[in-house]
């Protein structure tokens, strides 16, 4: 069923690559242009994809799949596709290859999901160089090798270009990185023709924008990763000068960097309830802009540790769904999951944003109400709060525990905390589960002086 | 042995005054309201601080009477728009800007003391009527109380949902 060999053609595009020096531009037809129907090329599996933007005549922008108008609601994958599908989505993300790729995109067309495959492009702070000829070639080698393999699945929707592979340069408007992302998707187009080609960028301003359209004019489509102020991006793109398309490639609830923090700076993680609003909010008010966004991707369908193992999985770290998932899922189909999440109703944390003294004694109380009208269950955990933070979604490892550092009481959602020995930062934990694959997580962060002044 | 009888005090006398007393004291607050000079300007400025120091009372008391005296001027000057002022011109809409503003921070309220339905109003109107208005922040830029606003009114009405 899933035929990959490449098309002869196409095949006699890459040996053209192939054959480009790195200072050299790779073979750029007509027929890689995205704004009308792209020719089909022959030998190409009946269930391919053919993808393109088209402009209406009302200046609005469609994105086009086998002459269907087709709009992004999606996600950000690490598994679980099943209950993606399930819950209303019709598409994922992904931010590179990798050895599951081909399973990933099998899994995604029987699930009836399409995907935005990530290419993924080095960046200078893990020490990529944008001005080295060789490491460029190395780079496009890869990124052909990886189109070839790939530009034939039946789940291909569209080519995400890197993934903040400008971010921390200044604004982000480096000329030789946006020049050598017009490079990399001329090449990409130039293999394959039949689906559009996203750049993929950490948030915008107008200096980003402006070098964008200045030296990367051949991208299709620009995929925005944005947290707080997502659902008005299009509002910011237009006050830019942006004249293209759009997808919202990552948003959730406002980032660590975004919020609150205590007085000794550890940022305060929205409720979960707070969590899943504001989820529900952002996806809303990004699809309000019909004329220029094709849709948005949440993130994250799985979990992941950063600054917290909370802050933006749909799922926790042991498994179950969670309220900001519910809320997606009522976004993307209309109606809840037949089994929701905890919601949280009540929380009495003294000790919440306080600098207390090693020894303290605090009750601690939560109240959460099941949908469905489950017996919940309630986890008590105190971490150190996490120091080896990283920046743009860099791997972090996990806080460590303080074991027996709280007590939970008879009555459910009750404890006592016994503040820890050490002075430091430390965040509280309380996760509820319904026993039947749902849960909610809050936690509070609090510090601990010897000497209080 | 003088013996005092204790006095017998119908509750009807007490009851009046106490009633005055009672409809005096918040009215009284109001009246020490200072709007300074009543300037669009000064009214959200001073409605900021109150919200700051937790003063909701007064904060919409500014509020109010910035909407009461400004909000015909912030409608005409939204009408006079088909797109956001740019940078060097946003100061000239001075009553969208402010008015537009104080309903952001009357939703804000309103929405701290629990009055859900309330707070989506204000977030509403300033979304359906003062799309325009902008703000200026200290650090240097000017931010859209209409973007915030559509964002916390579909928050709070999904949060609806979950009641």
């Amino acid at each position: 069923m899933r035929k990959l060999i490449p098309s002869f053609p196409a095949i006699l595009t890459a040996f053209c690559i192939i054959g480009c020096g790195a200072s050299e531009q790779p073979a750029y037809t007509e027929s890689a242009k995205q704004n009308s129907p792209p020719e089909t090329l022959p030998n190409l599996p009946s269930e391919l994809l053919r993808v393109w933007v088209e402009e209406t005549a009302a200046g609005e922008y469609l994105l086009m799949v086998n002459d269907e108008p087709f709009r992004i609601r999606g996600a950000g994958v690490r598994g679980n596709l099943p209950l993606l599908a399930q819950m209303g989505a019709n598409s994922i993300r992904t931010w590179g290859i990798n050895d599951e790729t081909q399973t990933l995109l099998d899994d995604a067309h029987d699930l009836g999901l399409k995907v935005t495959l990530g290419l993924w492009l080095r960046h200078e702070r893990h020490g990529f160089d944008y001005r080295n000829p060789e490491q460029i070639q190395q780079q496009r080698e890869i990124i052909k090798d990886a189109v070839l393999r790939f530009r034939d699945h039946p789940a291909l929707l569209l080519w995400g270009l890197g993934n903040e592979m400008e971010a921390f340069q200044g604004y982000g408007d480096r000329e030789d990185i946006w020049r050598e992302v017009n490079e990399l998707a001329r090449m990409v187009k130039t293999l394959d023709p039949n689906h559009p080609v996203m750049p993929v960028v950490a948030n915008i301003n107008h200096h980003k924008v402006s070098a964008i359209q200045e030296f990367a004019p051949d991208v299709d489509i620009l995929g925005i990763n944005i947290y707080s102020g997502a659902g008005a991006v299009g509002d910011r793109l237009r006050q830019y000068g942006w004249n293209k398309p759009y997808v919202v490639t990552e948003f959730g609830a406002p980032g660590p960097w975004e919020v609150e923090k205590t007085i000794w700076g550890s940022p305060i993680e929205p409720s979960s309830r707070q969590m899943a609003a504001i989820y529900y909010a952002t996806y809303t008010q990004i699809m309000e802009d019909e004329a220029m966004c094709l849709g948005c991707y949440t993130f994250l369908w799985g979990h992941k540790q950063e600054t917290t193992p909370t802050w933006f999985g749909m799922f926790l770290p042991s498994g179950e769904t969670t309220p900001r998932l519910d809320a997606m899922a009522r976004a993307w189909s209309g109606k809840w999951p037949i089994n929701r999440a905890p919601i949280l109703r009540e929380a009495n944390i003294p000790v919440f944003k306080q600098t207390t003294l090693p020894g303290e004694v605090f009750n601690l109380s939560v109240s959460y109400e099941d949908p469905e009208g489950e017996t919940l269950t309630y986890q008590w955990q105190l971490f150190h709060e996490s120091t080896d933070r990283k920046t743009g979604g860099d791997k972090e490892p996990p806080p460590s525990e303080l074991l027996d550092a709280i007590v939970a009481r008879p009555k459910p959602g009750d404890s006592i905390l016994t503040t820890p020995e050490t002075p430091g930062a430390y965040r509280v934990f309380v996760t509820v589960r319904d026993g039947q694959g749902a849960g909610s997580t809050d936690n509070w962060p609090f510090s601990v002086q010897v000497n209080l002044p | 042995m003088l013996q005092l009888k204790p006095m017998k005090i119908s509750m009807k006398l007490i009851k009046l005054p106490l009633f005055f007393i009672l409809l005096y004291l918040p009215l009284s607050q109001l009246c020490a309201v200072d709007f300074g000079d009543s300037s669009s300007n000064t009214l959200m400025r001073k409605a900021w601080h109150a919200y700051g120091e937790l003063e909701d009372e007064y904060a919409l008391a500014f509020i109010h009477r910035s909407v009461e005296k400004y909000f015909e001027k912030a409608l005409e000057q939204q009408n006079s728009l088909s797109s956001f002022p740019s940078y060097e011109d946003a100061h000239n809409f001075w009553a969208l800007n402010d008015v537009g503003t104080s309903l952001y921070l009357k939703g804000i309220i309103l929405e701290r003391q629990g009055k859900t339905r309330e707070a989506i109003e204000a977030y509403r109107q300033v979304v359906e009527q003062l799309s325009f208005s902008q703000c200026w922040d200290q650090r240097g830029w000017f931010w859209k109380p209409a973007e915030a606003a559509n964002a916390k009114a579909k928050a709070l009405a999904y949060d609806m949902f979950l009641e």
